[in-house]
């Protein structure tokens, strides 16, 4: 039983948010992906040979769109739960008639919803710097926001884990960040010397970045189902430990 | 537990959706307007929009003008009285307010009581918890005294006055007395001060006392003694709850 009221009050809440600091949501992604764009797409791309029958600078977007994705949607969603919990707002969550799967619904849907502006512009930014084609569309909107659901939850856990400020961005900085550098944003991983190309598939982010670009160009380096898998593999486990936390209440009944 | 007849465990939103709880600590959306901030509790608890609503409730609370302001810009005052509108927002029929006049100035605070009272006339059970003794006896129908945790009594605020209340009076007699005249036998007096005042100890805080002295006098004046001097006080329920537990607690 969902109250769908309450949900749609949460989503647009979360919206909110978001639209508050519009300036900077939308600025601060144009301008990452210009910088990339100058330093990677003009300055070294110009020397690179095609990969895997496209042109360097449009091979990054997949890759860059990831970046951006990943690090927003993580940090959006850890702070959207972590700053109630800091200035004790949580209490209205927690004595509303909600449960966990208006709140889930609500925080999600927003993360996706803000996924997908976020990807827009960057899609438009990148057109100023190269042109590409989308050669899946539907399922690059589809799997953009399946990676935003799954890491919205991931951020939403970090926020209910995190009980100060530095366990809430040490997260994303020493793991997430290197681990999408490493996941084959800029390069193929068939670039990668022996035995790093194998070594490198132990990174979950490349299966990320290698299902997008796929859905871009219609070819990648690992196959689209295993993608497609570990992407809902990782939203199941979320959802698992969120549903573990509402239930039990972890850090959310202070 | 159960709440309006449903139980908490599994019947929980139907309870929740008729509670309103207004915390103690002034925890709100700083960067969030007023309005909108209200307006997001009364959807959170899955009540349709209702800008009139929220308007009454706003403008109850003097808080109107001030409804696109952030909340990080307005005073602890009007802080809390956000917290209330957005209780306030989902119409619950109990209404639970933790400390609300805690550290907030006089005015206030008589402001925030015509505003419980104006709740309670309405029909809304209002459960407040305070450390301002006087508070419970301006405004409760009922009284419940906490110690550590436990509840040490829950009554009736006049049923517990009347019970534990009483009237002390002091009469100033003009001449000292060596005993107790027959004629005042009747009376629960004693004499004090090596029989310069006599002292009467009674009543049950409803008034009773009062007319007890109102006839003790009298009953002096038949009985040809002279006093040059009355001093009575009614015990509070602050009294009452000193002798209760001492100094410390918390009243509800």
């Amino acid at each position: 039983m969902i109250n769908w009221r309450s949900t749609w009050s949460i989503y647009t809440r979360e919206l909110m948010r978001f639209l508050r600091t519009a300036f900077q949501s939308v600025l601060a992604p144009v301008l990452t992906t210009s910088l990339y764009f100058i330093v990677f797409g003009a300055a070294i791309g110009g020397r690179m040979p095609d990969l895997g029958g496209v042109d360097y600078g449009a091979f990054i977007i997949p890759g860059l769109l990831m970046l951006t994705l990943l690090g927003e949607t993580t940090s959006n969603s850890s702070f959207g739960i972590y700053m109630p919990r800091f200035t004790g707002t949580i209490y209205e969550l927690l004595s509303a008639p909600v449960g966990v799967g208006e709140t889930l619904i609500g925080f999600v849907g927003a993360a996706m919803t803000k996924s997908l502006i976020l990807a827009a512009i960057i899609l438009l930014t990148a057109r100023l710097f190269v042109d590409y084609s989308i050669a899946h569309p539907l399922l690059a909107i589809i799997y953009i926001m399946l990676v935003a659901a799954a890491f919205s939850l991931f951020g939403f856990i970090l926020g209910i884990w995190a009980d100060n400020f530095e366990k809430l961005g040490i997260i994303p900085m020493l793991f997430l960040t290197p681990l999408t550098f490493l996941g084959g944003t800029f390069y193929s991983i068939d670039m990668l010397p022996k035995p790093w190309d194998t070594i490198a598939l132990a990174n979950p982010i490349v299966y990320l970045v290698s299902g997008l670009r796929w859905t871009f160009y219609g070819s990648s380096d690992v196959n689209i189902w295993i993608s497609f898998g570990i992407t809902l593999a990782f939203l199941a486990a979320c959802t698992g430990v969120i549903a573990y936390i509402f239930k039990t209440g972890w850090r959310l009944r202070a | 537990m159960r709440v309006f007849g449903h139980d908490l465990a599994t019947e929980w939103r139907q309870a929740r959706s008729r509670i309103g709880l207004v915390p103690q600590e002034l925890s709100t959306d700083m960067f969030e307007p007023v309005k909108r901030a209200v307006a997001y509790s009364r959807g959170l608890f899955g009540l349709p929009p209702n800008p009139e609503r929220i308007e009454e409730i706003l403008r109850s609370l003097s808080l109107w003008d001030k409804r696109d302001e952030r909340i990080m810009a307005l005073s602890g005052g009007m802080k809390r009285r956000v917290l209330i509108a957005k209780a306030l927002a989902h119409e619950p029929d109990l209404l639970f307010l933790d400390e609300p006049t805690a550290g907030v100035d006089v005015e206030l605070r008589k402001g925030m009581w015509r505003i419980i009272d104006e709740m309670r006339e309405r029909g809304v059970t209002v459960i407040l918890t305070t450390h301002y003794i006087e508070e419970a006896e301006e405004m409760a129908d009922r009284v419940g005294i906490i110690s550590g945790g436990r509840i040490l009594m829950v009554d009736e605020k006049d049923a517990m006055m009347s019970r534990l209340g009483r009237t002390e009076a002091h009469i100033t007699l003009a001449k000292p007395l060596d005993a107790l005249p027959e004629q005042l036998s009747q009376f629960p007096v004693e004499l004090e001060d090596g029989g310069n005042k006599l002292c009467y100890r009674g009543g049950d805080g409803t008034g009773k006392g009062k007319e007890e002295v109102a006839a003790l006098t009298k009953a002096l004046i038949a009985s040809g003694i002279d006093y040059t001097g009355i001093d009575t006080r009614e015990s509070s329920l602050e009294d009452i709850f000193v002798t209760l537990l001492g100094e410390d607690g918390e009243a509800a």
